[in-house]
């Protein structure tokens, strides 16, 4: 099945092949923006290591503006592309770029800010993450909107990866844990597991695995996949989702868990599901 | 599916009329899971020797390859286990479905060629794994290509297969997708204990180790499972 995975490789193979050069080009140019986006998408998959890279998605970053409504690409949308790729190239000099994209207006950008925050590990970020959980109705829908009021599952995420187990971040988390959205619910258990080991969140994640929507078993897959829990090894290999998932929740497994069971037997069920 | 299979296949029959007349996704796929279900039971209960191919195995090919083209991967991974099941009588109309337009259709059969390991979808598995833009597919042709079954070739031909084979592998070693890189780790670990001229058993086991150095292989889990391999190799 077509994952993400796939679709981002489609991108990579059937996309354009260009050099380094010209997509700094591209990214550096402003007067079409939807060779800014692919340049700033690029930049980041192919871990561009050049002086310049960092600097010229911190400046897409810096163009960013109100909301356009307008469909198609904009600049935030290259905004939101220059900030995925800060998060993929590890610079910790785009923090402060970062942190202030995570008070924009667009929660689609502080959505993206908060993800590469928590890729860089940015300690900086958690005081104004957990602010923004805390705020009113954080967790509320928008007006005529499937979007929450905050990005919360990427701001969650984003603290269990920076990993300051202080009990002002684990409380911050919590009331997500009960949350009426079941996406909502992983992302905290997922965090609340990072910073906490307590096995109860484990089990959290694996009860969503029986969750009735895929999409939720998915989220769960990954999330399990990223806390690295070995217990959860027969639970993913019998959840019904696509193996695609299943390999990438268990690479977590052996890459950041711990036995038992011992790695062997969980590349065992890796070979198995290919 | 020997000499009781008509009668075991007349059981399918009803299997097969609920996929033809799912009307839903939900639906369809759990019908698609029961026909496999009865076929993994049925290929269990007498698998000796070449299913009998007679008209009734040829409707379920015929559903199970309609069912790949339904952009429904519950119910395509049903099938893909339902073909699986049948085997070798499911190759030729495997193949034969490959021609046509539907991308989604075509990699699931490449899924099912790999894992009924028939010789005769070699050719489409070295296709897949050198060129295939989908990670998956070309994850599941690698898996493939290291458990071909061969017992019935001649010695010969079984030593040329398995040459190709591993000039296949060799090249998907760098794949940019980890996953088809852990596949070709796995069937490079099948393949070499088969009888190889000395040289190519070497270059084998020298890709192995590359796949298990941190110098050339960035992803841990190739590593370990590269490292698992030449364990099993010289042990």
């Amino acid at each position: 099945m077509a994952g993400t995975a796939d679709l981002d490789s489609a991108m990579a193979t059937a996309g354009e092949p260009i050099s380094e050069e010209e997509a700094l080009q591209r990214l550096r140019q402003s007067e079409d923006q939807s060779h800014q986006y692919y340049a700033a998408w690029w930049l980041g998959r192919m871990r561009s290591r050049h002086p310049e890279t960092v600097p010229l998605l911190q400046a897409a970053l810096r163009r960013r503006q109100p909301r356009a409504v307008s469909s198609g690409v904009e600049e935030n949308a290259v905004a939101r592309n220059a900030a995925r790729a800060l998060g993929k190239l590890g610079d910790p000099q785009a923090i402060p770029d970062l942190l202030a994209t995570l008070e924009d207006e667009d929660d689609g950008l502080r959505e993206a800010a908060a993800r590469a925050l928590g890729e860089l590990r940015a300690r900086e970020a958690v005081s104004p993450i957990c602010a923004r959980l805390a705020s009113d109705q954080a967790g509320q829908p928008l007006p005529n909107s499937l979007r929450l009021r905050e990005p919360c599952e990427a701001l969650i995420e984003a603290l269990g990866d920076i990993g300051v187990a202080s009990p002002d971040v684990v409380d911050a988390i919590q009331p997500f844990a009960i949350h009426e959205r079941p996406l909502i619910r992983s992302a905290a258990a997922r965090a609340l597991f990072q910073l906490t080991q307590d096995p109860r969140w484990g089990h959290s994640l694996i009860e969503l695995l029986e969750h009735p929507q895929l999409q939720v078993r998915r989220s769960a897959l990954m999330d399990l996949g990223a806390v690295g829990w070995r217990p959860a090894l027969e639970p993913i290999r019998d959840t019904l989702a696509e193996n695609s998932l299943k390999l990438i929740a268990l690479r977590g497994l052996v890459e950041r868990g711990q036995a038992p069971p011992d790695t062997e037997t969980v590349l065992r069920a890796m070979d198995d599901l290919l | 599916m020997n000499k009781t299979g008509a009668d075991g296949l007349s059981l399918v029959r009803p299997f097969i009329r609920a996929v033809e007349r799912a009307d839903s996704a939900d639906g369809l796929q759990k019908a698609a899971e029961n026909l496999a279900g009865a076929l993994a039971a049925l290929a269990k209960a007498d698998h000796q020797g070449e299913p009998h191919c007679d008209p009734e195995t040829w409707d379920v090919i015929d559903c199970l390859l309609q069912v790949l083209g339904f952009n429904n991967p519950g119910a395509a991974v049903a099938a893909v286990d339902g073909l699986i099941a049948i085997g070798p009588p499911a190759v030729e109309p495997l193949l034969g479905s490959l021609d046509g337009h539907n991308y989604g259709a075509r990699a699931w059969a490449v899924r099912a060629l790999a894992g009924i390991g028939d010789p005769r979808g070699l050719a489409v598995l070295e296709e897949a794994l050198a060129e295939d833009i989908g990670p998956s597919v070309r994850r599941a042709a690698a898996r493939g290509l290291g458990q071909l079954r061969l017992e019935s070739l001649p010695q010969a031909e079984r030593s040329a297969i398995w040459q190709r084979c591993l000039t296949g592998l060799l090249a998907g070693a760098a794949d940019p997708e980890w996953v088809v890189r852990y596949a070709v780790v796995v069937s490079l670990e099948q393949l070499l204990p088969h009888p190889l001229a000395a040289e190519q058993r070497v270059r084998g086991l020298a890709q192995l180790e590359g796949l298990a150095a941190p110098a050339s292989e960035d992803t841990l889990v190739v590593r370990l499972r590269a490292r698992l391999a030449l364990d099993n190799l010289s042990g």
